[in-house]
């Protein structure tokens, strides 16, 4: 008897390991299986265009908003990213308010992400894997590899499937989810004027007029001396 | 002293709504005004003093010997890094510390240089706060502290605890201060100076800087946690998001 246990106890974690083992080997494919190639291809084929308009020097930075407005447009489902932002107050707005919202909420995002993503004009992104989340959701999993010798840059890129194509809901860099980050503000505004709508109106309005006044820092200086960290 | 304490306080929503409640939950910053206070206060010493410094340090300094310094004070901190990995059970991260320490402390000169990154053995970093978060401990309501900035108490029992895991801390517990405050001093520049650029551009691009860096740090902790694997879980539900329904209102699980 008490041999067996010995054996029993001994054996434990010669089984662990091979069921540990097992797992992986089990589960790689079935990841395969999960992944969609062509939501993949599609956010290789918008990081391109993106990285190509952010890094077209002759164009003005007009020219460059304009042509990042149509491909958001085109590829992001800024509709519903506008109502996300909202969080509780999504029933807050008249309608009015609301029309109003959105257009400043496309202006807005063209302006803040012309601006943050300079750093990574001339950029390759590559695509390292994605993963269906349910029937109607996939998340791309890609990196910037920088020319400089900095440290990759995890992109991870969260998609709606809609009709036969794809629409971006939101997109996570380092971490940080975009959509999530606008939302805590945009909430914080609101409730900081006691729920009043216009206060978030004007906000967007300020931050619009101080990038249109050149205010923003026309190139990040973030990509010199950052290569460690 | 009440009175402040009080006012300090941010007003918690009508219990009968049920999404506010949610949202402010979720929000979990019950001293928001406080907190405001000391993020404009630590503004304040930033604009004054830590930017302008950082500034010239990174102007004048040649990168070459800013890196150095940097990589020398990454060095001190693999103790708690390797302490850190170990208790998460992280074994093979411990070793990549292990071999960076070994590595950099010799053939890259007492730390002033980091071949192990050359070499295979990249760095990540690790504290008793994220830890206290593998093993599942909320971090609690947000807390930002002049100089030291976000501190939620999770990770202010860490950044505390894991003063106990560095080696150094005992080698100078009776003094002279100089060095443990000439080390916090360059740190804090040497960071600083690697992010002017950076800052800048998220406190012009923001409609609530507060928030902002509120949402910025709890992100990027919570990403630092899971050693940077994006999960699918705890993603919000956005499949009936829109204007136009009556659906109920989405707010990101915890």
């Amino acid at each position: 008897m008490t041999t067996l246990n010995f054996v029993r106890t001994a054996a434990a974690p010669v089984a662990f390991c091979a069921a540990v083992l097992f797992s992986i080997f089990a589960t790689a494919p079935a990841q395969a299986a999960n992944a969609d190639p062509a939501a993949e291809k599609w956010v290789d084929d918008i990081s391109q265009r993106a990285i190509k308009i952010i890094s077209d020097k002759s164009a003005g930075r007009q020219a460059r908003e304009a042509q990042f407005s149509t491909l958001l447009n085109e590829s992001a489902d800024m509709p519903r990213i506008a109502a996300f932002c909202l969080g509780q107050f999504l029933r807050t707005p008249t309608a009015d308010q609301k029309d109003e919202y959105l257009k400043l909420f496309n202006n807005f995002v063209v302006k803040v992400y012309v601006t943050r993503l300079s750093d990574y004009h001339d950029e390759k992104l590559t695509i390292t894997g994605s993963q269906l989340k349910g029937d109607t959701q996939v998340l791309v999993q890609s990196q910037i590899n920088f020319t400089n010798g900095r440290e990759p840059v995890k992109v991870t890129w969260w998609l709606l499937k809609k009709d036969s194509g794809y629409k971006l809901f939101d997109v996570n860099v380092v971490g940080v989810w975009l959509a999530q980050e606008q939302r805590s503000a945009f909430t914080s505004v609101i409730n900081n004027h006691n729920g009043d709508f216009t206060a978030l109106l004007e906000h967007l309005k300020g931050q619009i007029a101080d990038a249109e006044q050149g205010k923003l820092p026309p190139t990040a200086a973030t990509t010199s001396g950052s290569s460690v960290q | 002293m009440l009175i402040v304490a009080l006012a300090a306080c941010a007003t918690r929503p009508d219990p009968s709504n049920k999404a506010a409640v949610q949202a402010y939950e979720e929000t979990n910053d019950p001293i928001e005004p406080l907190n405001r206070y000391f993020f404009e206060l630590n503004r304040f010493f930033d604009i004054i003093l830590i930017k302008p410094v950082a500034t010239w340090y990174q102007g004048v300094v040649p990168d070459p010997a800013r890196n150095s310094i940097r990589h020398f004070l990454d060095n001190l901190d693999a103790p708690v890094i390797l302490a850190n990995d170990s208790l998460q059970g992280e074994w093979n991260r411990a070793g990549i510390t292990a071999k960076r320490f070994g590595i950099n402390t010799t053939v890259g000169v007492l730390g002033l240089f980091d071949p192990a990154t050359g070499w295979g053995y990249p760095q990540h970093r690790e504290d008793f706060g994220q830890t206290l978060g593998t093993w599942d401990t909320p971090e609690g309501p947000y807390l930002f502290l002049p100089v030291l900035g976000p501190s939620p108490p999770r990770d202010l029992a860490g950044f505390a605890v894991d003063k106990f895991f560095d080696p150094l801390t005992y080698v100078y517990w009776n003094g002279p201060y100089t060095v443990p405050v000439t080390r916090f001093v360059v740190n804090g520049i040497d960071v600083r100076s690697r992010n002017l650029g950076t800052l800048d551009q998220i406190e012009r691009t923001s409609v609530d800087y507060y928030a902002t860096v509120r949402s910025l740090y709890r992100q990027s902790r919570a990403n630092e946690i899971a050693n940077g694997d994006v999960s699918q879980e705890n993603l919000p539900d956005i499949d009936n998001l829109n204007f136009d329904t009556n659906e109920p209102q989405a707010v990101a699980p915890k």
